[in-house]
């Protein structure tokens, strides 16, 4: 009797796809109301066959309310275990391109195999959405949750930008980057990221597989993750690698147990220091570890005023509830505004007298502040006139 | 005939003739109201009974009467089963049930209708008694379910008389005086049926704590009780909460709330002296939770907020967030025990609440609600009352006088559950028409119905993500295939009125699919 490939789990919003090759095809669907559901699920199971290349299998689908990309990820995931040789559906994507220096004030994390976690995740505001596909998923996940991150990424429109991070290159991640870019996420996050060859060697993947696609050279942006000790050490070079890094994160979790730490804010000023440091040296931005403690909004709080005050242009996230509360702290206030609206007026006005200097209220004002000053007004109008919802 | 939100009415239900809905305020009684027959009493009567079926024998119950009760204990309740166990033992057939609710534990009731004991019911269907009287042809006549004070209204009017009322009380005493809120088993106000123990021919106040005379507060009075019954048990306070009452940890669940709550912030009636309706149901209790946050930052004091009584709602009372919770039914045992202790906790019954037919309503009272949908449509209708499967699972609750009444009502629903579109161009049923809904918050944004266009301007100063209904549905709609539709039938097995009496929709049986 040839084996069934069972993928998908009986939790809420997933489904089960079990699939068998060498025997009668058959569709066999079991779901809470047939009667309105088992007809839309049929036409997706018979879709997905087609697309995989007309399979014959035997299909059954135990649904408990899984949208159709999920069950098509699923039906995907099962024959290409049955059938190894069978090639991965390419979905039409229509994704625009992102900015090297987008708002990356929020990125919010979200495990990769979790459909009903997954289910209206772009809807939070988050300035980054990073698909999960590493510490999230389990290793006999690993699999199934690269193809269901494909197909969420085909399936949905998301308002900012979308990251997925992948396992370790020589650990799954190289699959990892040929299943998702299918999907053509703004970016790929890197964890662990140790050296400039560790990142060099993602560049170079995703090198390959954009030529593959055919799509124009070095459009997936590069996010290393520095969540070692080595890392940490290493930052500047990380951070410098190769022209597709536009953010380094840093990842406090590992980092503390690598160095055997308390997570606490000296523990890391260090690292923090570094990473922003680094980054900035690079010219690229710099994003802070997320915060644990769901519940605790002040705990929240001060810690992105921390980040934000050392540097960091961005924090992690790991509940939808904490984007706001670290939104606030990226973003520039009123005051802050209203000195820069200031400064650029006072500049432009010195320029159009044919002055060097330029002054308010009889203060000088230097260059790095100009500077300062543009790029806060600048990354406002980002903000304002970016897509809404 | 078509009524104003375009459904289909049949003439009559049974033999009753249909007036159909023409607009929520179209209609203004005239005329007086019914009443229950004079009766004296004489000093040292005794009212005490010894059992049910001495009640059944002493109010002189007959097949083909109606009899009512309340839900307080929700799914707890272990008085209805009881009494119609009882009328199944004295042989007594054809009797109109007349609950204000029914919940999952009255499935046994399914057993007394398929044996005739039960031929009609009126009143909301929680769950299996809906769903095996969807299935049609079981019924004499067709269910008729009611609001809060649509109930109150059809016995005061006489659209319904009950023969004999059964009040499932947590303590009274020997004269008939009885209250929910003390005892071994307390569920909150029974202040529900407090019409149906003074328009009822016969009361009769069933009770698992005699107290000592005079048991308080008088929330059911001695001068309606004509007998008291002791039981072994009235229900189980464990499972007022009946799942309902979890705060979500949904995230697109939580942002609905988040969203609702920033509404109500945005909105002119944000201000000291507010007043709102939570509710139950999680998200219902995340915005309320969320909303109480905002007032403490503002430093605004509500005047009262009103719902099913829970420990949010006593959570804001205790920080004087809110001066007064008024209280109809109480949805978790801390809001039980609040009734209790503080005195601003206020018992009130449905006739305050919510009676059309009425000098006044405290829901006209209300600037914002927030309520639940299995279903909305294009027109803004709302449906709680069927699934997209036809089939009839839950009451109407208060919706129809909250949403009438409040000055702001939201709807707050995902857009999408499982594999179902919330957003559909038709409701299957409509409970509560489009020309009362402000808003409908889902989590992909707020859309605001065009004849508020005021409060559209307030939400979108505050940046709030204001869409067309149309578009969220699109976006839904995108998530799924098309779902496989029901073909209803001329069979007729419920039908829902509007608080006014007259008929918003019918629900009918299913007889096959497309």
């Amino acid at each position: 009797m040839p084996e069934a490939i069972v993928v998908g789990s009986g939790a809420k919003g997933d489904g089960r796809v079990s699939v068998t090759v060498g025997v009668a095809p058959e569709v066999e669907v079991t779901t809470a109301d047939p009667r309105l559901f088992e007809r839309g699920i049929r036409e997706v199971v018979d879709e997905t066959l087609a697309k995989l290349g007309r399979i014959r299998a035997k299909v059954q689908v135990a649904d408990e309310g899984a949208l159709d990309y999920v069950l098509a990820a699923r039906l995907e995931a099962a024959v290409r275990s049955a059938l190894p040789k069978s090639r991965p559906i390419a979905p039409p994507v229509e994704r625009r391109p992102s900015l090297a220096d987008a708002p990356r004030r929020s990125r919010l994390y979200a495990p990769g195999n979790h459909p009903r976690v997954l289910a209206g995740i772009e809807l939070h505001d988050a300035d980054v959405v990073l698909l999960d596909l590493e510490d999230s998923v389990p290793p006999a996940e690993k699999a199934a949750a690269r193809v269901l991150v494909k197909h969420l990424l085909a399936a949905i429109d998301f308002p900012n930008e979308v990251w997925v991070r992948v396992n370790a290159l020589a650990d799954g991640g190289e699959a990892d980057v040929r299943e998702v870019l299918l999907g053509r996420p703004h970016g790929i996050a890197l964890p662990k990221a140790e050296s400039a060859d560790d990142v060099r060697a993602l560049a170079r993947l995703l090198d390959e597989v954009e030529g593959e696609m055919g799509r124009a050279s070095r459009t997936t942006w590069i996010m290393p993750i520095v969540e070692t000790a080595c890392g940490v050490l290493h930052a500047d070079e990380i951070a410098g690698a190769d022209p597709r890094v536009v953010v380094v994160a840093l990842g406090a979790e590992d980092f503390t147990r690598d160095v055997g730490a308390r997570r606490t804010p000296e523990a890391l000023l260090f690292a923090r220091s570094m990473v922003v440091i680094a980054a900035k040296a690079a010219g690229v931005q710099a994003s802070d570890t997320v915060y644990a403690r769901v519940d605790d909004e002040d705990g929240l709080a001060a810690e992105a005023e921390l980040a934000r005050d050392l540097g960091f242009d961005g924090k992690g996230a790991i509940h939808p509830t904490q984007i706001a509360v670290i939104h606030e702290a990226f973003s520039p206030d009123e005051q802050e505004m209203e000195q820069a609206r200031k400064i650029v007026a006072a500049a432009q006005e010195a320029e159009a007298r044919g002055l060097g200097a330029i002054a308010i209220e009889g203060r000088m004002i230097d260059r790095p502040v100009l500077e300062r000053a543009r790029r806060t007004l600048q990354f406002a109008d980002r903000l304002a006139t970016r897509r809404k919802p | 005939m078509k009524n104003a939100v375009g459904r289909e009415i049949p003439a009559t239900l049974g033999r009753r003739p249909v007036e159909p809905f023409r607009g929520a305020f179209a209609t203004a009684r005239t005329g007086r109201k019914a009443a229950r027959p004079q009766k004296s009493c004489r000093p040292g009567e005794n009212k005490v009974l010894p059992s049910l079926d001495a009640a059944l024998e002493a109010t002189g119950l007959q097949s083909g009467m109606t009899v009512s009760f309340h839900h307080a204990f929700r799914e707890g309740d272990r008085v209805i089963n009881q009494v119609m166990d009882a009328c199944a033992r004295k042989g007594l057939r054809d009797l109109r049930l007349f609950s204000t609710a029914l919940f999952g534990t009255h499935a046994k009731l399914v057993d007394h209708i398929k044996s005739g004991v039960i031929s009609r019911i009126e009143g909301s269907m929680n769950g299996p008694v809906g769903d095996f009287i969807s299935q049609g042809g079981k019924l004499r006549e067709p269910a008729i379910l009611r609001s809060h004070g649509g109930r109150w209204r059809a016995i005061e009017s006489g659209d319904v008389k009950i023969d004999v009322a059964f009040v499932a009380a947590a303590q009274a005493d020997p004269y008939g005086n009885a209250n929910g809120i003390h005892g071994r088993t307390p569920c909150g106000p029974i202040t529900f049926c407090t019409v149906d123990a003074q328009y009822a021919d016969r009361t009769v106040v069933v009770t698992n704590e005699l107290a000592p005379y005079p048991a308080h507060p008088f929330e059911i009075q001695q001068g309606w009780t004509d007998y008291v019954v002791v039981v072994d048990e009235v229900g189980d306070p464990a499972q007022i909460a009946s799942g309902t009452l979890e705060m979500t940890k949904s995230p697109a669940r939580l942002r609905i709330a988040r969203l609702a709550a920033d509404a109500v912030k945005a909105s002119p009636y944000f201000r000291d002296g507010m007043s709102f309706q939570g509710g139950a149901g999680g998200i219902s209790l995340a915005a309320t939770m969320y909303l109480s946050e905002e007032m403490e930052r503002a430093g605004v004091v509500g005047s009262f907020v009103m719902g099913g009584g829970t420990r949010v709602m006593v959570d804001m009372l205790r920080k004087g967030l809110v001066r007064v919770i008024l209280d109809g039914q109480a949805f978790d045992p801390v809001a039980v025990a609040s009734l209790r202790e503080d005195p601003a906790h206020v018992i009130m019954d449905a006739g305050i609440y919510a009676n059309y037919d009425s000098r006044a309503c405290a829901t006209y009272m209300l600037d914002a609600a927030f309520l639940g949908a299995t279903e909305v449509d294009l027109d803004f209708n709302v449906n709680v009352n069927t699934h997209s499967d036809g089939r009839l699972l839950h009451g109407i609750g208060g919706h129809q006088d909250v949403a009438s009444g409040a000055k702001m009502t939201l709807i707050t629903v995902p857009s999408i559950r499982g594999r179902l579109p919330v957003i559909l161009d038709r409701v299957t049923t409509v409970t509560t028409p489009g020309e009362v809904v402000d808003a409908i918050v889902t989590e992909r944004g707020i859309a605001v119905n065009p004849r508020r266009e005021d409060l559209k301007a307030h939400f979108l100063a505050a940046g709030l993500p204001v869409r067309e209904l149309a578009a969220m549905k699109a976006e839904a709609d995108g998530l799924v295939r098309p779902l496989g539709k029901p073909v209803f039938g001329d069979e007729v097995v419920a039908a829902i009125e509007w608080r006014d009496g007259t008929v918003i929709d019918v629900v009918r049986k299913v007889e096959a699919w497309e």
